[in-house]
Formats: structure tokens, sequence, C-alpha cells
């Protein structure tokens, strides 16, 4: 008798445990239903839960559970993906974002609802009550054709922070008018107007240095204009980039152009590098963090909220973060405008913007009575009134007959400018290549926002991966 | 060495053997030397008594006091147990009312978690070290070789096989899953450390116990285990802050009744629309600091007074 | 030592003895097998397990008769590594000669092609070359600085004096942190707006100083983070071998008038070198793993890009299982030879001692 022996013993034993890993089984029974979902911890899931709990009353009768799995946003997709991908079938519902919807769809997890939509009227008439732009972002794949997966859970939109003590000051509005001639915005109609021209002089303008005038007091730290995301981390800096892409006429990949459109030639074009470095020259009047690369959505938000920046661009998702006093020192001098466009040649601002948000989806191994439950809560969920509740506790809405509820825009003081960019957005790829395609192009890009290569260089790279990995991948003919 | 007991010793200050004796002057330079090393510790403690509009004040806000107007206004902050308070229960919506946040219940499944996991690795693996070390096998290193390897790969390499493992075992979600796999997690360092005790032990005595009859139990229970203590303790030490810590199998392995503080604590991080809460982080790091932190203390007496052989010869 | 008295026992195969492995394994293959069949898988899965204990216990049992205290010592541990750490680490190696992706219900064996291509693709290998040598700067240098500043310190509380025991406690705190709160509080102190490092600088200066816009300010503030945390892991083994040195040796010592230096290697290294090797081993192949502070940090910007981050991408985000496996595998490798070099000199040594 040998070690070896008694290792080889439970090595066979192990290769039969191996032999089973095979589907398990879920049961519900009639009465009892719990529906399980993968959710983010954050205010928008929070209300949902809340809201589901104490008013949702299942018109089938039966005993219906909403049991939310609530996971912290920064590990929201490992947990999700692990648990997907597994096989463990824990999850009955998860929210996703748009752009994973490819991945888990080519992978067998996520549900096509088509059917549940055929087969029930309120739900067909609830999806067809949706903004066409949101709809086609969260719920397409292939995108932009009739095939339907997702539900908005919260749509999220890029609008413009600013601070009224400093942009309505009477001083800086003189002294603003002397040096550039434009008028300096103060109301939120007026930085609905904005470009990034306006944009660009705000940033050269108000970058103060400690104990420099501000707003008609000494500063009492650097002070800066403007900030953006421009991070590594996720989609950080090509929610940007694509916004400065689109707007300015050029064009990402085009998944809907699959398979003959190409990557290189157009991740590359001209004015795709002539966006990249207009958005690449806001940089320096940027809190000195973004040249390290870290200058994620949370950290201009937290620079806003701590007083250091003038006007910051940021997703509504975050806003109720500065107009809590609990979290920030400017909650009670906010102004909210749409986030800035590029003005085209014809004089015509151009504000396509990259979606935000996330849809919630249901899975593919439910059981009928599963699904069954879940389309009666989804029904209840996408119903007027419950979206406008749910607006009215902080949540957004793409049901068009709230938007258009002349009470939604008073909801939040963002939802005016919310609502009015509906139309400007439009989303990247929703490919299972996404990880790939995004990694690939963040580093890219950050090699670019820390000053280590210049636009051209970042977006041939760009385009030569890409056009490469779509190739392969049969997206690219 | 002197005998005469020193105030020190009649406080309660036990004087370590095998050690040689430093005055205050050692106290001193010790003290500066860790106070410094301290420096970014104290910052977060401090940190989890302000609020979350004076966590980034510069110039730094760090006194809680103005010591009667010694130190200027700009340096104070105002000290709040909010914090403290929002760790177990806070409003998770805005406006919405305050609700218990589950950490209470990820406390105890750290605590739980981690003290049994690790308990079972140091017995599993003080045992295992013992036979490494005194009955070596045939192929002896190559057996630690392989016991060490399985600490060599990233956790994410292993993840989607273990989680297969648990799906079909029932274990996804459970607390025997989880103190299972930290136990295996823990048991390459255990091993390798208490082997590394268990060599450097003299084989006379061992051998004079054998030949007066003692059995091999005996052997290892009143003459290698004191001998080892100090290593026990450190082993357990290490183990149990590893253990305490760990993240990833925490994350993808725990459900939410078994979910432990480090995954529940990126709440504070990018949770709730917002970025890093500090203050409410802060807090919660340093109650969690807080068992790790005297569990070390009470063993380091046993990790400092070291072996002499005076113990040994009886 | 080994007391093996070789006496083989009388059984022969049919026996029904708690010592007789060989049928145990015969009646566990059986019963396992037909579990495997009739019964869904939750249940049999337990029935398998049972069976193996059997077939452990006698071989326990067996051995115990023959006095085989080694293996009856180690087992358990063997057992609980087999099951949690090397039947998956086996799992991701088969993986690794498949084209495989976890999120896509396709398998297909393709041998060494996803070796191949990750050595030899020419978008990817540079990638993987430029991380792999990230991962080496990174381990060489928050090494060196752990085991420079854990021995100092462990030299420092080596000898007795008041308050010790409060003042180490404060120096082991670090590792006691968990790496999320000390990565975000680590960008914080480094933050160019709020950060008090750059708050201080700026006393001296008047401007605000960024740390992490390059790659040596990048690579400085992580191994300081790393080095800062786990330094207290190296002076903790450190001391416990400084410790555990016999008093009598430093009095034998001390009547030969030996001086300090000669102190130190004859008596006191080598009672740490095991321990000091232990530390060495420990914190390289901890390093190697380094992900958690370089995400926290720096996300792998600056050239700070390290292997196991790019695995995780690779692994997790992208769901290229078998590319990760591979990455991970060739990973194995260096790590390997790298600890058996150790090993080789730190045994080379004991000889040569």
């Amino acid at each position: 008798m040998t070690a070896r022996t008694k290792l080889q013993g439970l090595a066979t034993a192990a290769g039969f445990a191996l032999a089973l890993f095979v589907g398990g089984a879920t049961t519900a029974s009639a009465e009892d239903v719990t529906l399980h979902m993968a959710g983010p911890d954050w205010p928008p899931m929070r209300i949902m839960k809340d809201m589901f709990d104490k008013e949702y009353k299942p018109a089938s009768g039966n005993k219906v559970t909403l049991d939310i799995d609530f996971i912290p946003w920064p590990d929201f997709y490992t947990r999700v993906n692990a648990s997907l991908t597994s096989g463990e079938k824990k999850y009955n519902m998860a929210v996703s974002d748009s752009q994973w919807l490819g991945a888990f769809v080519e992978g067998g997890y996520f549900r096509k609802i088509n059917d549940l939509i055929d087969a029930d009227p309120d739900l067909k008439k609830a999806m067809d009550g949706m903004h066409p732009k949101v709809l086609n972002a969260y719920s397409t794949y292939p995108n932009s054709t009739p095939n339907f997966y997702g539900f908005p859970q919260f749509p999220d939109i890029l609008v413009s922070y600013a601070r009224k003590d400093i942009f309505c000051n009477d001083e800086e509005q003189k002294n603003f008018k002397a040096k550039y001639n434009k008028k300096l915005p103060c109301t939120g109609e007026e930085f609905d107007d904005i470009d990034w021209d306006l944009f660009g002089n705000i940033g050269e303008f108000f970058q103060r240095k400690k104990g420099d005038m501000l707003a008609g007091k000494p500063a009492d730290d650097d002070f800066y204009g403007i900030a953006f995301q421009v991070g590594k981390g996720y989609d950080f800096s090509t929610t940007s980039v694509h916004s400065f892409v689109w707007q300015a006429g050029g064009d990402i990949w085009d998944e809907t152009k699959a398979p003959s459109g190409h990557a290189e030639g157009q991740v590359n074009s001209d004015v795709a590098v002539k966006a990249l470095d207009h958005m690449l020259s806001f940089i320096k009047y940027m809190p000195p963090v973004a040249k390290t690369g870290t200058m994620d959505i949370f950290k201009s938000d937290e620079l806003f909220r701590e007083g250091k920046v003038a006007l910051n661009v940021d997703w509504v998702g975050l806003g109720e973060a500065s107009l809590d006093p609990k979290t920030s020192k400017v909650s009670d001098k906010l102004i909210f405008g749409k986030a800035p466009g590029t003005k085209g040649a014809d004089g015509k601002v151009n504000r396509s913007s990259q979606i935000g948000g996330q849809p919630f989806v249901l899975t593919t191994w439910n059981t009928d009575i599963i699904n069954k439950e879940a389309v009666g809560f989804i029904k209840w969920w996408l119903s007027k009134d419950v979206q406008m509740e749910y607006a009215s506790k902080g949540g957004q809405s793409a049901i068009t007959e709230v938007y258009n509820d002349p009470k939604y825009v008073t909801l939040r003081p963002w939802n005016r400018a919310w609502a009015s960019q509906l139309d400007d957005q439009k989303d990247m790829w929703h490919v299972p290549q996404f990880f790939d395609l995004l990694t690939q192009q963040q580093d890219q890009y950050d090699l670019a926002i820390t000053g280590k290569q210049d636009a051209k260089t970042t977006l041939d790279n760009v385009a030569k991966y890409q056009e490469k990995l779509l190739t392969e991948a049969g997206l690219i003919k | 060495m002197g005998e005469a007991t020193s105030i020190w010793e009649k406080l309660g200050f036990r004087k370590a053997s095998g050690v040689s004796e430093a005055g205050w002057g050692q106290t001193l330079f010790a003290g500066i030397i860790s106070l410094i090393y301290f420096l970014p510790v104290l910052l977060i403690i401090i940190t989890s008594f302000k609020l979350q509009t004076e966590a980034l004040s510069i110039p730094p806000k760090f006194m809680p006091t103005n010591l009667f107007g010694l130190i200027p206004d700009a340096y104070v902050f105002s000290p709040t147990l909010e914090n403290y308070t929002s760790v177990f229960s806070r409003a998770m919506t805005s406006g919405g009312a305050a609700e218990n946040t589950g950490f209470d219940r990820y406390f105890f499944n750290s605590i739980m978690i981690a003290s049994v996991s690790v308990l079972l690795a140091l017995v599993i693996g003080t045992l295992a070290a013992f036979g490494f070390s005194r009955y070596p096998l045939k192929g002896n290193d190559t057996y630690l070789f392989v016991i060490l390897t399985t600490r060599m790969l990233p956790a994410i390499v292993v993840i989607i096989p273990v989680i297969l493992m648990f799906r079909v075992t029932g274990l996804s979600g459970s607390y025997l899953g989880i103190i299972m796999l930290y136990t295996a997690f823990n048991l390459p360092f255990t091993i390798w450390m208490m082997k590394s005790f268990f060599d450097e032990l003299s084989l006379d005595v061992e051998d004079a116990a054998r030949l007066d009859g003692s059995s091999g139990l005996k052997v290892f229970f009143k003459i290698c285990l004191p001998q080892v203590l100090a290593g026990l303790a450190a082993t357990f030490v290490f183990g149990l802050i590893l253990t305490w810590n760990e993240f990833l199998f925490a994350l993808l392995l725990t459900g939410i009744d078994t979910r432990t503080v480090p995954v529940a604590m990126s709440q504070a991080v990018a949770g709730g629309g917002i970025g890093v809460l500090w203050g409410l982080l802060a807090a919660i790091e340093t109650l969690f600091l807080i068992p790790v932190f005297f569990v070390t203390f009470f063993l380091q007496d046993h990790l400092l007074r070291g072996v002499t052989f005076g113990t040994v010869k009886r | 030592m080994t007391s093996t008295t070789a006496q083989t026992i009388p059984t022969t195969f049919t026996t029904v003895a708690p010592d007789n492995w060989k049928l145990a394994i015969v009646v566990g293959l059986v019963v396992s097998l037909l579990a495997c069949l009739i019964l869904p898988p939750n249940i049999s899965f337990w029935i398998v397990g049972a069976m193996v204990a059997m077939v452990a216990m006698t071989f326990v049992v067996n051995a115990y008769h023959r006095h085989y205290y080694g293996g009856l010592l180690v087992s358990p541990a063997i057992a609980v590594l087999v099951v949690m750490n090397i039947f998956p680490l086996l799992w991701s190696l088969g993986l690794s000669f498949f084209a495989y992706q976890s999120n896509q219900q396709t398998i297909r064996f393709v041998g060494l092609a996803n070796y191949v291509k990750i050595l030899t693709d020419d978008l990817k290998a540079p990638e993987n070359w430029a991380n792999l040598t990230n991962t080496a700067m990174f381990v060489v240098l928050t090494v060196t600085a752990q085991m420079i500043v854990g021995f100092l310190l462990a030299l420092m509380f080596a000898k007795q004096f008041p308050l010790r025991k409060y003042l180490l406690i404060l120096v082991l705190t670090p590792m006691m942190l968990s790496v999320v709160a000390v990565g975000v509080f680590f960008s914080n102190y480094y933050d160019p707006t709020f950060g008090l490092l750059s708050y201080f600088i700026r006393l001296f200066t008047g401007e605000q100083f960024i740390l992490m816009d390059n790659k040596a300010g990048a690579v400085a503030g992580i191994v300081f983070a790393d080095a800062w945390m786990w330094s207290p892991f190296v002076m903790l083994l450190v001391l416990a071998g400084l410790v555990s040195v016999p008093k009598y040796l430093y009095e034998a010592a001390a009547i030969d008038r030996v001086s300090g230096w000669r102190r130190f290697w004859s008596i006191t290294f080598p009672y740490i070198r095991g321990l000091l090797m232990l530390a060495l081993l420990f914190r390289t192949i901890e390093a190697f793993k380094m992900a958690d502070l370089v995400i926290l940090l720096t996300k792998g910007g600056n050239g700070t890009m390290t292997i196991s981050y790019h695995l995780i991408r690779i692994a997790n985000e992208q769901n290229k299982t078998s590319e990760g496996a591979a990455i991970s595998y060739v990973m194995l490798f260096i790590v390997i030879v790298l600890t058996n070099l150790y090993l080789y000199i730190a045994n080379r040594r004991t000889e040569g001692a």
C-alpha cells in the first residue's frame, strides 16, 4: 500500500463525481412562486423591490415572492457571469448591461421574449409604448432586429451637472463675456444649448489656483472648469469617445451593418481621429487625476460634489448623491442641462450620445409558471402608474406616456434634460465579442489619455484589432 | 539575565525568554517606527468618525477636537458615530426609511466561516506537517511541492470547476462548502509552516522519549507540540488573516445568507449610485478589523514567548 | 524513526475486513456506477462520496495495522486538497487543450493550439509578454521590499522592551485589512486633489503632486501599498524564528565572546533560514498573483498591467476559459521553475552549512 494507490483511489472517485455534473432540477409549487433575480445593489433596484413587496398583487392568485440578490456594483458582472456560465441556473431574472446581451443570448442564457409579448396584449402594449431608441438598445439582439430580450430597469442618460453659484455670478458672467464674447450659461435651458466649444471655454476660464478669486471669494483649493469620464475602467472612456465620434459624423464599427461593414477605415477615419483629438484637448482643463487614467464616472462625480469642478458631464443615475446635502457640498446650487454636443457646419448641434442604464431579462431555464408570474410582474412594473411612482422615488422610465406626462419633469431637476435627450441616444455593440472590443479600446484610449500615444496611432490600433477579431468571428467578411 | 522583577512584569507584561533585553530607548525608537507604519490605518479609523462631507477635506481634518484652541479649525472635524450605525441600518434609497443592511449577518458569517476553517486547517495541517517531517513518504518532497502548487494559480482559473462541483453537491451558498474550500485554501501554508517548525526541533528528546516507551501520540502531544506553540500561533494568525479577507470565492460561492463582509463591503465602494462612501467604508473596515486585531493581540503572548529548552527538559 | 514493521496481514481478496482496501475499491466502484446510472446526480454524488469515504477508511485501517503513520497523518490533508484544489486544477488543465468559452455550449479539442496562440499570436503574444515582464518587475520590487522591511522590523522587535506587544500589534495591523479597503484608501492618499501625499508635497512645492501619471510613479504607488500591507507577514515569520532560538546558545556565545555579526550568522540565522525561505516562497507566489491592488489603483494603466489581472479579464470578463487556462499554466510553469530554483538553492545551502 502506498500513498500513490491511495491518491489513485481518490482520483477514480473524483472521476465518477465528474461524470455526474449534469443539470439539476428546479421545482416550483403552483401556489408559491419565487422569482430569483440578480440585481445591482443601488437605489433603482431597492425601489423596485420595495414597491413589489408593498404593492404587487399577482392576478393569478399565486403567492409570488421577488427574491433579489443585491450584489454590489463593482462585482456585479463577475458574480452574474460566473453564475450564468457555470450552469448554476440560480436566477430566473437578471439585470444586464445592454451590451452583455449578445454574449448571454448566444450562450443560451437569456430568453427570447417575442412569444411572451405576442401572447399577451398588455405586455405588447407596454413594449410598443416604450421609447424606440431605448427599446432598441435594451432589448434587441442582433441589434435593430425584431428579436426582443430585455425590459428597461433604469434608462440612464448623460447630462451636464453645473454649479449655479459659479455660473450665475455677475463678476464671472461679465469676465466671461469680455473674454469669449459668449454668454456664460446660467439656467438649465441655457445649458441645453451648450456645445463643446463653449464647454472648452468654460474649462479654460474656470481654471483657478488656490487663492485666486472665484465667484467673488478666494478659492480655498485649486478649482477646475470641467470634468467628464476619461478613465481606464469598464467603459469610462469609450462612452466619451463614442459620443465625440458620433457627433463629428464619424462612426464606430456598426454591428447592424455586419458582415459587410468594416472596422478598418471607419474606426480610424480622419473624422474619428479628429474627434478623439477634440476629446483629448479637454483633459488639460480637468482636475489632474484625469492624467492618471482613473477619471471614471465616480471620480468626476466626487470632484463635483466636493466643489472642485464647475461643470461635470455624468449619468443621471448618480444624481441623487449630488442632491443630498449629506453627500454633496453643492446640493443647493445645482443646474442640470443637456450634455454638450458638437456644432456642425450647418450650425446645428449634434448631441448623439452613448446610452447608459440597464435592462433586465428572463433566463432560459425558467419553468412555465415562473415565466407566467414573471410576465405578470413585468406588466405591472411597466404600467403607467407604477412607472410614475418609480420615477417619483428616483427611477427613470422609458415609457412614452410616463416621461411625456407634464408631472414627470418636476420629479427630479435633471428629468427635463433627461427626457429631451432620449432621441439622441445610441448604443455601441451587443455582439458576444463586446468585452473583447471594449477592453482593447479602453487600453488604447488610456494610452492616448495619459499622453503616451497620439490619436491616429490609437485608432489605427483599435481598428486593426477589431478588424482581425471580428473577421475571425465571421462578423466582417 | 538579571532575575529582579521589573515594574513591567509586576504590571503583567510578560517577559519573553530567549530574547535579549533592551530599554526604553528601544521603546521610543520602535514606537516612532510603529506609529509611522500604522498611520495609514489610523487615517482609516479617523475617517470612520467623519461625515461624508468632511472625509475628503483638504487640508485634512485629522483631529476630533481643537484641544482648547491649539489646533486650527481647518484641521478639526466633528466626530460622529453615524457611520457605525449606518453599517447596520440605513436608508438604501434616497428619502427611504432606514432598513437593515444585513451586515450583522455578514459579520457573523465572516467570524464563523473564518474561525472554523482556520482551526480545521490547523488541525489537519499540523498532523500532515508532523507526518511529512517525521515519517517521510516515498517522494515526500514531491507531495509537499504539489501541495504548494495549489496556491500558485489565481483563484479565477479554478473557479468554474469549483462552482460546478458546488452546484451538483448543493454546497453552493452553504456554510459547509465555503468552509471546506477555505480549509483547503489554508492547508498549503499551514503544512509548510508547521513542517518548518517541526524540522527545526532537536530529535534527541523525542528519541529519548520513544526509547522510554512513549507512544508516537504522546511524543507528538507532550514533546513536539509544546515546542512549536509560537509556530501554531503564527500559523493561526496568518490563516485567519488570509481567510478573513478572502474575496473571490466568497463572492461567487456564498449566497445572500452566507455572504461575508469583504464581499458586502463593496457596497460602500461604488454602491448606491454614488462613488466611495468614505466614512461608511472606513467604519466597516474598522469594525471588521476588531475581531482579528484582538485575536492576534492575545495570541502574541504565545508568539513572543519563544521556545527554550527549559520547557522541554522539565 | 519510521517504525514500519512490514508484517503482512493474511487477508484474501474476498475477506470482508476493515482493512481490505482492494475489495472496498471494487465494491465502491460498482455501487458508484449503479448510483450514477439510477439516481439523480444530486443524490448519487453523496453515494459516491460515501464510497470514497469507505475506501479511504479501509486504507486508514490498513495503514494503521501496518504502522504506516506517515500516510495516516497526511491523508486527511491530501484528501481535502484533492477534492477542493487539485481536482479543479486538473479540470482547468484539461480545458486548456480545448477550444472552450464558458459562455458557449460548444467544446472542441484543439491540442496545444491555445498555448501556441498565447505565445506566438502577433497581437496577443506581445501583450502577454509585456504583462509578464510587468509582473516580474512587481515580484522583484515588492518581494525585495517586503523581505527587507519585514526583516528589519523583526530585528527591531526581537529584543524585549517595555510596551513591545502594544507596538508590535500596530505594525501587524496592515495585513489584517481587506485589500479592497487598502486599494480604495491608498488611491485616495495618492489622489492629486484629495490626497495626503499631494497635500504634504504641496506644502513645499506649492504645486499639486500627481504620483500615478507615469509608469515609475504608478509602480511605486502599487509596490508601496503592497509592501506596506505584507511586510508584517515576513516580519511575523522571522520573529517567530528569532524568538525560538534557545537562550542557552546566546549565553554560550556570550561566554565565548563571539562578535555580534558572527553570533547572528552562526546562531540566529540557522533558526530563521527555513522561515525566511518560507516567507520568500509564499510572498513570491502571492506577488505573481497580484491583481487586486492594480485594479483598484490604476486599472492596469501606465504600464502596470499584470498577467494575473490580464487573466481575470480573459477568463472572467471575456469568458475565454481555455485561453485563460493556457495562460495560467504557462504562468504556473514559470512559478514552479522559480520556486524549485529557490528550494534548490536553499537545500544546497543547507548541505553546505
